[in-house]
């Protein structure tokens, strides 16, 4: 790299340093510092879910409901405990990501869109509970009165000071996904979205490191949930939903599948942009569906893919097509002239 | 005994592909495996490498009962092996390709790789010497970071044996290293299975192409219809009237038309 372009970054990132650092002080109402920790949290569900999606190309499609597990449990061991935000993050964190392994196991079995359909299904299910264990959840109302978190006695209690918490967990949360997908665990799970059988016959155990991604995408899931409980006070199962699992999957696919930096993008422009459409709410599912078709038709990469223009090195295909390649057509020249 | 292979069978619902093979192979020899077309070959690879589970019958490596482990496991005992139908991870580099299969040597804890950037990096660059060394090997160095599918074909064949060799395999099996390849790629070929054997790995190698068979291989087994039909040394396979016949057809058909 060069000397002006190493300048030019380091400027770039300073200045974006300080925009986050002061960005409470810039926007304008509460409201808005709001949606800014939605975002936050969002990208770290974006994150995730592309840990196990784009890289693994293993469909979580559970990644709303493993929220909500992440949401409760800080919930109610807040509610009914009295423990403090500090302690219920990382039991929040073990338990979603134990739950979201289990989500996980049928990946040993089925793939892609069988996969989808079953971890779906797995995913209302935990919904259901959440809404019939009423005694434990609070069923469809909720838990009510979730304290804010405490930082060296100061409460939390402001979206303005929330903000800061948020801010630290996405950029820590950031930096473990590009730490995880760059070394060898990043590599046997694009191995294993690239090809299974070959990754196998290549000395890697998929069937762990398959439970691995779910593990690791519910993990994010239970850190959002449990900063989105203490966030709002208030949780009810009614955001922790299939709506809210396409969501995510609309914001990773547009942002970009298989990169880290496309989750941010995706995890910022969405929640904003699905503010701007809360006159035609009801539609909503609708819209997502048709802006992910629009992403795989046009730019299977997504945004990221306009940004650094470049082809993706993937995309995401349920139906692996065979096409004759001139390699593939020297081969089976060569099988026929062979024998 | 290194590699024995005790009455193997393999059975697709009524056919049988492989029937009651026995086939031994030494440590540090060239043994080939050659046959018409869809004499159950590949699917004795296929049950070597775990993807098939032998219907009977025994794989034996280094005096362990090998037979219907997972494949991972195949590979970690010291197994590697090429497709005959290429099989990169395309969206890799050519070191990356490598570098995952060197994953299942690795001492350091999965965890530790995930939270450590130090060990990561550490584990990384010793990989990374490693497949630089294979690439060398293979005459592929300069195309260490360009993505794997993007290269000429006979290269993708050179990476895909690189890749079996990163695995540090005690017995590499090549399924048709030579397909597809034109007169100066098949000659190269043979002259990087002269420098694989020479670094001690033994090679079980399936090919069409039998001047590169009968050049490389010490011992050679033929099969036809998944038996056994024969065995031996280059010349000894040459002259066998069986073999000629599996190959050519009976000298009585050629008269009767």
């Amino acid at each position: 790299m060069s000397n002006k372009r190493k300048i030019v970054k380091t400027v770039i990132f300073v200045l974006g340093a300080i925009f986050l650092l002061f960005l409470p002080f810039i926007t304008k109402s509460q409201y808005q510092i709001h949606i800014v920790n939605m975002c936050g949290i969002y990208i770290l569900l974006s994150l995730g879910l592309n840990i196990a999606m784009g890289y693994t190309g293993q469909f979580n499609l559970a990644m709303g409901p493993l929220w909500g597990i992440g949401g409760y449990t800080a919930g109610i061991l807040n509610t009914k405990f009295g423990l403090p935000f500090w302690v219920n993050l990382p039991i929040a964190i073990l338990l979603a990501g134990l739950v979201g392994a289990f989500v996980g196991l049928p990946s040993l079995k089925v793939r892609a869109h069988y996969l989808s359909i079953v971890t779906i299904g797995l995913g209302e299910m935990l919904n259901l509970i959440l809404v019939n264990e009423e005694k434990l959840t609070g069923g469809v109302l909720g838990i009510l009165g979730i304290t804010a978190p405490k930082f060296l006695g100061i409460p939390i209690d402001s979206d303005g000071k929330y903000y800061y918490i948020i801010l630290t967990f996405v950029v820590l949360g950031y930096l473990l996904a590009r730490q995880i997908v760059a070394n060898r665990v990043g590599r046997s799970f694009r191995a294993i979205r690239d090809d299974p059988l070959t990754a196998q016959a290549m000395g890697v155990n998929i069937g762990n490191y398959k439970i691995l991604a779910f593990f690791i995408s519910a993990a994010y899931a239970g850190a959002a949930g449990a900063l989105y409980a203490h966030l709002n006070t208030y949780i009810s199962p009614d955001i922790f939903d299939y709506r809210s699992t396409m969501f995510i999957m609309t914001m990773t696919m547009v942002g970009g599948i298989g990169s880290l930096s496309g989750s941010i993008i995706g995890g910022i422009l969405l929640p904003i942009l699905q503010e701007y459409l809360r006159a035609i709410q009801s539609w909503q599912l609708v819209g997502y569906g048709l802006i992910i078709l629009l992403v795989v038709l046009f730019v299977p990469g997504g945004i990221i893919q306009i940004v650094q223009r470049k082809a993706p090195n993937h995309k995401i295909t349920l139906h692996r097509r065979h096409k004759s390649t001139h390699a593939a057509k020297k081969s089976e020249e060569n099988d026929v002239l062979g024998s | 005994m290194f590699l024995d292979l005790e009455n193997l069978t393999m059975k697709f619902g009524g056919l049988t592909a492989v029937d009651k093979i026995s086939i031994n192979v030494k440590q540090g020899e060239i043994h080939g495996l050659i046959g018409p077309n869809g004499s159950g070959k590949t699917t004795i690879f296929n049950m070597l490498s775990g993807y098939y589970k032998p219907t009977s019958g025994k794989i034996m490596f280094e005096g362990k009962d090998m037979t219907g482990m997972p494949a991972y496991k195949i590979t970690a005992a010291g197994f590697a092996r090429t497709f005959q139908n290429l099989r990169l991870f395309k969206s890799m580099t050519v070191l990356d390709n490598l570098m995952v299969a060197m994953g299942h040597k690795a001492t350091a804890k999965v965890y530790e790789v995930m939270i450590n950037p130090i060990a990561a990096r550490k584990e990384d660059d010793v990989f990374t010497e490693k497949a630089m060394k294979i690439l060398e090997l293979l005459d592929i160095r300069k195309f260490a970071n360009n993505q794997a599918t993007s290269l000429p074909y006979g290269h993708q064949r050179r990476v895909e044996i690189g890749r079996a060799l990163a695995s540090e395999p005690k017995i590499l099996l090549l399924d048709e290293p030579a397909a597809g390849l034109n007169d100066v790629e098949t000659e190269e070929l043979s002259e990087i299975l002269e420098k694989i054997h020479a670094s001690g790995i033994t090679i079980f190698l399936v090919e069409h192409h039998m001047k590169l068979v009968m050049k490389s291989c010490g011992m050679i087994t033929v099969i036809d219809y998944g038996k056994k039909i024969a065995e031996g040394d280059c010349n000894c396979i040459q002259n066998d009237p069986v073999v000629i016949e599996a190959y050519l057809g009976k000298e009585e058909d050629l008269v009767s038309r």
